[in-house]
Formats: C-alpha cells, sequence, structure tokens
C-alpha cells in the first residue's frame, strides 16, 4: 500500500496548478465573478478553446481522439486542479455526455458535436429534471413522438445548468408511454439549443443561476435520437454514477481551509494575540482538517478502484454522501472563524477572502440533494454495502 | 498510488482470520470470562507457532519481517474476534525494541516475543497523565546503576509479562527503559477495567536498573517513546475498525431478520439510514488508518496522520457503538448476544491514550504552529489578505 502520489503524478498536478494560474487572466476571473460565474461568457469561451486547443480536454480520451487514455487517478488530478483554480469546467459535456456520444451516437452527430467539444467549441446541458421528475425521475413526463422521419419534442425541464449558454441539451423523453414499467419507455435525445421551440427562463437559486427549459414541437431528425431506443434510463443511470464521483473532489474544500488558516494567523484577535491563537478556531481547524485528509482519501480511493475497475456502489454513493455534507459543515466552521465580516458578499467594503466562502456557504446545500439526493444514496449503501433488504 | 494490500499481507489476514474466528468462538469467551484469568497461554502459544508474534520482528530475530501494516491488518482481525491476548502492547515493544534496541537487547528480548516464550508489555500511562514523554516516575544513580521510583497504571497483562518497557527521568533528561518484572521492588495490583482486560497498577519502589535494561536516552529516548505512541494509537485504532466493522456486520443482519409490523425493521428508512451512516464512518476509518499505517511503514512523518486516525477511531467507536446497540434493541445490551463485548472495547479503544477531542486539539495546536509559521514570511497568496 502507498498512499501517495507518484513523482509523475505530483508534476502532473504542478503543471496543472501553472497552466490554470496561467489561464485565469484578471479579465476571466472579472467575468467570473460577476453574472456570468457559472461559465458561458466570452472569455470563458476563449479559455475554454484554449484549454482544448492546448489538448486538456482529450488528455483523458482514447488515443483514437487524440488522447493519451490517462487514468482515473490522473483525471482526479485534472478536474481537482480545474476546479481548484476556480474554473467552471464543463465536465458534465467533456466527461459525462462526450464518451456516451463518442460511443454509440451516429457518425453525423458523432462527427457534429464530439470533435468540437474536445476543442473546448462546444457545451452540453443536461435535462433530466422535470417540476414532477426529480429523485423519482423515471416518472418524466417530456414527449417525443415519431412523425414520419422525424421526432416531435414537447415538455419541460427544470435545473438545466448551463442550458442558457449551451449549444445541446442532453435530453430525456419518453418516447413509449405505454411501457409496462415507466423505466422502459425513456430515450435520449441531444436537443441543438438553436432548434425553433427551445426556449429558456431563468432560475436565481441561492447559490447560482440555473434555468427552467421549454420544449415546444420541437422538430429532430432521427440522427438526434442517441443511443437505443427506449433504453434511455441505463444511459441516464451510468452517467450520473461517473458524476457523482466529480461532485465531492477535495481541491476547493482544502484551498479554503488554507486560506482561512492564513488569515487567522495573520489577524489579530480582540482578545489579543492572533485568531489563530484562539483554541476554538484549532478546534475548528482541526475538525475541517481531520474530515478534509480523509475526504482526499476518499476521492483518490475512488479513483484508484476505478482504475481497477473495482469500484462499488456503496462506495461511490458513500462518497457522495459524506463529501457533500463535509462540505457544508466546513463552511460553516471556516465562517465561523471570520466571524460576522463572513457575511460580507464578494466585491463589498470588507470582504473576506473575496467572499468566497459567503458564496459557498449559499451553493454548497444543492449537493446534498442534487446529483441524487443524500436518502437515495443511503438506500443503495445500506442495499449494496450492507445487503440490508429494501421496502417494495 | 496504491491501495491493495500485498501478498504477504493477504496471507496474514487469512492466517490470522483462520485461527482467531476459529477458537474465539461465542461458548469459548463465555468460558473465559467465567474464569478468573483473561489470558490464555495455549492461545498466544499458537499465535506464535503460527509465526504471527513475529509478524514485524526481522527474520534474523526468528520473525516474519513484515512491516506494520501487516501488524495492523493482524489487530484488525483481532478487533473482529476479541481473543484473550495482549497484541498490541506486545507487537508494539516488539517493534521499539527492533527499531531503538543495542544488538544484544534485540537478540535478549526478540526471538523469545516471536517464539511465545517472552511476554514484553508496555507500560505507557501514569496515574495523572497519558503521555509517556512526560513521566513522574523517576531514576536516582546508584553505584553501577539507578532506582527506579514510580508508578504506571493500566498495564496490560503485566501479571503475565516478563518485562514492561516505561519511560522515567532521570534529572532532565527521559529514559526508555525494559524493565524485568521479577526485579525486586516491584508490586502488581490488578484493575478491573470495561472489557474486563486484565490491567494492572504497577508500582516500583527502589527497583534496581542496569546500563542492560536502558534501551534509549535523551532524543533518542523522545524519538522512541513517540514511535511508541503513534503505533500504539495507529494499531488500536485498527482494533477499534475490527470492532466497528463486525458491530456493523452483527446489525445489518440481525435487522434484516427482525420483523416488526410485518416486515423486516432493515426495510425501515430510518434504520437502514443510521446502518448506511456506519458503513461511511467504518469506511472513513479504514482509509484514516490505512494512510497513517502506510506512512508509519515507510518511516515517513506520521504525525498528522495518526492524530487523524486517532480522532476518527474514537469517534466512528462512539457512533457506530451506539448506532449499533440502539438498532439492535435489547437483544443488544444482552450479554449472552455478543454485541456487548464489541461495544465495551469500543469505548475501552476510544479511551486509550486519550479521547478523540484531546486529539483534536493537538492537531490544531499542529496546524496553528504550521501557517503562524509560513506567516513569520511575507504572504504569497494575495487572496489571504
Amino acid at each position: 500500500m502507498d498512499i501517495s502520489l507518484t513523482p509523475e503524478q505530483l508534476a502532473l498536478r504542478d503543471e496543472i496548478r501553472g497552466y490554470m494560474d496561467a489561464l485565469m487572466t484578471p479579465a476571466l476571473r472579472d467575468e467570473l465573478s460577476g453574472e456570468q460565474r457559472e461559465g458561458g461568457g466570452p472569455q470563458y469561451r476563449l479559455a475554454l478553446r484554449k484549454m482544448g486547443a492546448d489538448g486538456w480536454i482529450r488528455r483523458s480520451w482514447p488515443e483514437a481522439y487524440g488522447g493519451r487514455d490517462t487514468g482515473p487517478v490522473e483525471q482526479y488530478i485534472f478536474s481537482d486542479e480545474v476546479i481548484r483554480a476556480g474554473f467552471p469546467y464543463p465536465f458534465l459535456t467533456t466527461d459525462g455526455v462526450g464518451p456516451v456520444l463518442a460511443e454509440v451516437a451516429s457518425p453525423t452527430i458523432r462527427d457534429a458535436v464530439v470533435e468540437p467539444i474536445l476543442r473546448g467549441e462546444c457545451i452540453v446541458a443536461i435535462g433530466y429534471s422535470e417540476p414532477g421528475a426529480g429523485t423519482d425521475l423515471a416518472s418524466l413526463s417530456t414527449r417525443a413522438e415519431k412523425r414520419g422521419d422525424k421526432w416531435v419534442i414537447n415538455g419541460q425541464k427544470i435545473w438545466t445548468s448551463f442550458g442558457h449558454v449551451a449549444d445541446y441539451v442532453w435530453l430525456a423523453a419518453r418516447t413509449d408511454p405505454d411501457a409496462p414499467k415507466k423505466h422502459h419507455g425513456i430515450s435520449m435525445f441531444l436537443v441543438p439549443t438553436s432548434a425553433q421551440g427551445f426556449s429558456f427562463t431563468p432560475i436565481n437559486t441561492l447559490g447560482v443561476r440555473t434555468n427552467a427549459t421549454y420544449y415546444q414541437d420541437i422538430e429532430l431528425d432521427a440522427a438526434y435520437q442517441v443511443g437505443p431506443l427506449n433504453g434511455g434510463w441505463k444511459m441516464i443511470t451510468d452517467q450520473l454514477n461517473r458524476e457523482r464521483l466529480s461532485l465531492v473532489n477535495h481541491g476547493p474544500c482544502e484551498l479554503l481551509f488554507e486560506q482561512v488558516a492564513a488569515w487567522a494567523a495573520n489577524t489579530d484577535a480582540a482578545e489579543g494575540g492572533r485568531v489563530i491563537d484562539l483554541p476554538w478556531v484549532r478546534h475548528n481547524l482541526a475538525r475541517v482538517k481531520s474530515g478534509l485528509e480523509v475526504l482526499r482519501l476518499v476521492c483518490f480511493k475512488q479513483a484508484w478502484s476505478m482504475s481497477q475497475a473495482e469500484l462499488g456502489m456503496a462506495q461511490a454513493s458513500a462518497a457522495k454522501i459524506y463529501g457533500s455534507e463535509f462540505f457544508v459543515e466546513t463552511w460553516r466552521l471556516l465562517l465561523e472563524i471570520l466571524g460576522q465580516p463572513g457575511a460580507i458578499k464578494a466585491g463589498s467594503e470588507g470582504a473576506l477572502l473575496k467572499g468566497a466562502l459567503e458564496h459557498r456557504y449559499r451553493s454548497g446545500s444543492v449537493l446534498t440533494f442534487g446529483g441524487g439526493t443524500n436518502e437515495v444514496q443511503r438506500d443503495i449503501v445500506a442495499a449494496a454495502g450492507l445487503l440490508m433488504p429494501r421496502y417494495r | 498510488m496504491d491501495f491493495s494490500i500485498n501478498e504477504d499481507q493477504q496471507a496474514v489476514v487469512q492466517l490470522a482470520g483462520q485461527i482467531l474466528q476459529g477458537e474465539v468462538t461465542a461458548d469459548y469467551l463465555h468460558a473465559v470470562e467465567a474464569q478468573g484469568q483473561r489470558f490464555d497461554p495455549r492461545l498466544w502459544q499458537k499465535l506464535a507457532e503460527a509465526g504471527l508474534l513475529g509478524v514485524s520482528i526481522d527474520e534474523a530475530h526468528g520473525g516474519m519481517g513484515f512491516d506494520f501494516e501487516a501488524l495492523c491488518l493482524l489487530i484488525e482481525e483481532a478487533g473482529k474476534t476479541l481473543p484473550p491476548v495482549p497484541l498490541i502492547p506486545v507487537l508494539t515493544a516488539a517493534m521499539t525494541l527492533q527499531q531503538y534496541a543495542a544488538a544484544e537487547q534485540r537478540e535478549r528480548w526478540l526471538p523469545g516475543i516471536a517464539a511465545g516464550n517472552l511476554l514484553v508489555t508496555t507500560a505507557l500511562s501514569e496515574p495523572a497523565s497519558d503521555d509517556p514523554c512526560t513521566p513522574s516516575a523517576g531514576l536516582q544513580a546508584s553505584g553501577e546503576g539507578w532506582l527506579l521510583f514510580g508508578c504506571k497504571h493500566m498495564v496490560v497483562a503485566a501479571d503475565q509479562a516478563d518485562a514492561m518497557l516505561l519511560s522515567a527521568r532521570f534529572g532532565n533528561e527521559l529514559v526508555l527503559l525494559a524493565v524485568a518484572t521479577t526485579a525486586v521492588g516491584i508490586s502488581v495490583v490488578a484493575q478491573e477495567v470495561t472489557t474486563g482486560e486484565p490491567q494492572f497498577t504497577v508500582t516500583f519502589d527502589s527497583v534496581r536498573v542496569s546500563r542492560s535494561d536502558i534501551i534509549a536516552r535523551g532524543a533518542d529516548a523522545h524519538c522512541a517513546l513517540e514511535s511508541l505512541v503513534q503505533h500504539t494509537l495507529v494499531a488500536s485504532a485498527c482494533m477499534t475498525l475490527g470492532v466497528t466493522e463486525t458491530m456493523l456486520r452483527l446489525t445489518a443482519g440481525y435487522t434484516a431478520e427482525r420483523e416488526q409490523f410485518g416486515r423486516p425493521i432493515a426495510t425501515f428508512q430510518a434504520v437502514s439510514h443510521r446502518a448506511a451512516d456506519a458503513f461511511i464512518d467504518v469506511e472513513n476509518l479504514r482509509l484514516a488508518c490505512q494512510q497513517a499505517a502506510s506512512l508509519l511503514s515507510k518511516q515517513s512523518d506520521a504525525t498528522q496522520a495518526v492524530m487523524i486516525a486517532k480522532i476518527w477511531a474514537s469517534d466512528v467507536a462512539h457512533r457506530v457503538s451506539q448506532s449499533s446497540q440502539h438498532l439492535h434493541g435489547g437483544i443488544g445490551v444482552d450479554r449472552d448476544y455478543p454485541l456487548f463485548r464489541y461495544c465495551l472495547w469500543a469505548k475501552q479503544l476510544e479511551l486509550t491514550l486519550g479521547g478523540g477531542n484531546a486529539y483534536l486539539m493537538r492537531l490544531g495546536d499542529a496546524i496553528a504552529q504550521e501557517f503562524t509559521r509560513r506567516a513569520a514570511k511575507p504572504l504569497l497568496d494575495s487572496n489571504a489578505a
């Protein structure tokens, strides 16, 4: 057993850290600190294209796509550094939907979409959830009907993040309303956001902007239906399982822990000494550190297990539960150290750490229910990890 | 990066599991608990014959020559079965002797420990302190040697031991010694602890100590004792892992069988979710243990990793124990059902060398030191302003 990064992995980490540092120009940081925090602005598009041109997006892809087929541990290092740098990288496009399209889409779609994704020129949003279908996703009611050789799509999706800037929506729609089990009548579509009948309205959440997206009599050629007809459910769950792993990276948490500890070591306490000399501050920092170290191990163990092709469902769900709930606790413990000024927003007079924690705590809560709510994850842990029977 | 267990380590797990699962049955433990002596010399000998007492002792001294990770896996198996033998103190004493003792001292103790005919325990705690680097016990010069005065307590298997590793002060100097239990001036009084493990108060009154009993002095003694404490903490965390894994397995099994309101209680989410949380706790503890054991095996700096393993072990011991008892209901506290032993061990291990919050404070101090040192230099990160 050797739970440390190899010299090559450390060098890769440093290389990406240096690269991202240069990529995050003042203009890009400025754009990402305002209305376009979630990405999609002109500076963001430029940076993403640069990452594509420099080969970073295709790096983890097979050699057939010009990639280097890097392993899951290297890919984790990459994603961790990118998130740590504060760049809203479109992982769902590059590592979620992209590989599926490369594998099962028709040659036309593949040529039109996969190469642009790898060049950093194409963003795909996810269209799964609906107002009436969240945790119980299989009850979705967006319809796709075959009329002649066209598909016609009608319905509404919600929480379509990136939907206002994306080139496509990866859409789950019901193609067989009469299927005996509701999971069996769902198919996947790639909907161009330029299609007639597509529209969106913003949803401003506590932390980030997302969208409701509307699909009204959208006509699509047959090639835009991707994968087996009525076989969409497995594609969705496979993608969600992959996504689950990328939700709880340790990097951003580590960065904020270090920033708060450095702030506390440099800031005078009203009681005398520095803030970091206060026993309760040390206690908070130690709680974050002891949890963070295990989160780092959980993430690397997941990546390593994937490289051994043995990742268990219980472990993936356990990581998602632990990570998302640890984040919530961490933002609280770190904000306590900043104290009252921790509530000052980014850009305002007196904001600490550029308001990063004020924003983090607001956006942090979504992870406990997003990407598969933690109650369902606990069901999975009990069933797959402890072989406990489930209620039917 | 490699989380796998190598072949030698797998062999240790298999061998230990086979002996311990075979020998340490519920009936056996009931019989042991009914008698006065909670030490089984026959089982001790069996473990020695299998080579397990020498798991981390050099082959040159009659051991298997495996690393500390292998020792930890053996201890985890002991956590699953709770055999009435003092594995943690003896095996960590052997590691300390191997690394810090002189050649003739190693020759004197290690082959005997591996063979099971010499039992060397550790006496780390005093009534007023769990830290062997700040002992009250003291040495006075006397002729060619020294006289030892003082008191150690909660010494495991002191009644069976041939010798014990302990620390004392000689003036301002810290000294690590191996004291033979047959020496004149030693008195041993039994202490009844929560698990029933045989522990003792050992008092030293003018006990003669010779040069050959001294393992290390000064800075060397400090290193040796810190290392002994670290290995003890991590081995205890690994035993906690075995204990909590077993409690969890019992809980999952019991709730899947037990029916109320016409269905297995495991099918209530209030039950299964609490068990799922315990599963996450145990898996996280496993990683914290593996990290600390791996760093100690490589003799890398493990200071923070050991504290983190201890913090997790203490929290997880408590949480999983309470969840397991609760989810079992009455059967969980019935001494005819095996769960209670694991609950008792969970608490004893949680408190061994201090509780989790004591280590949380130490970790906080270490973090503060690290960042205060960095702050003394110009700030590199403008974000921190």
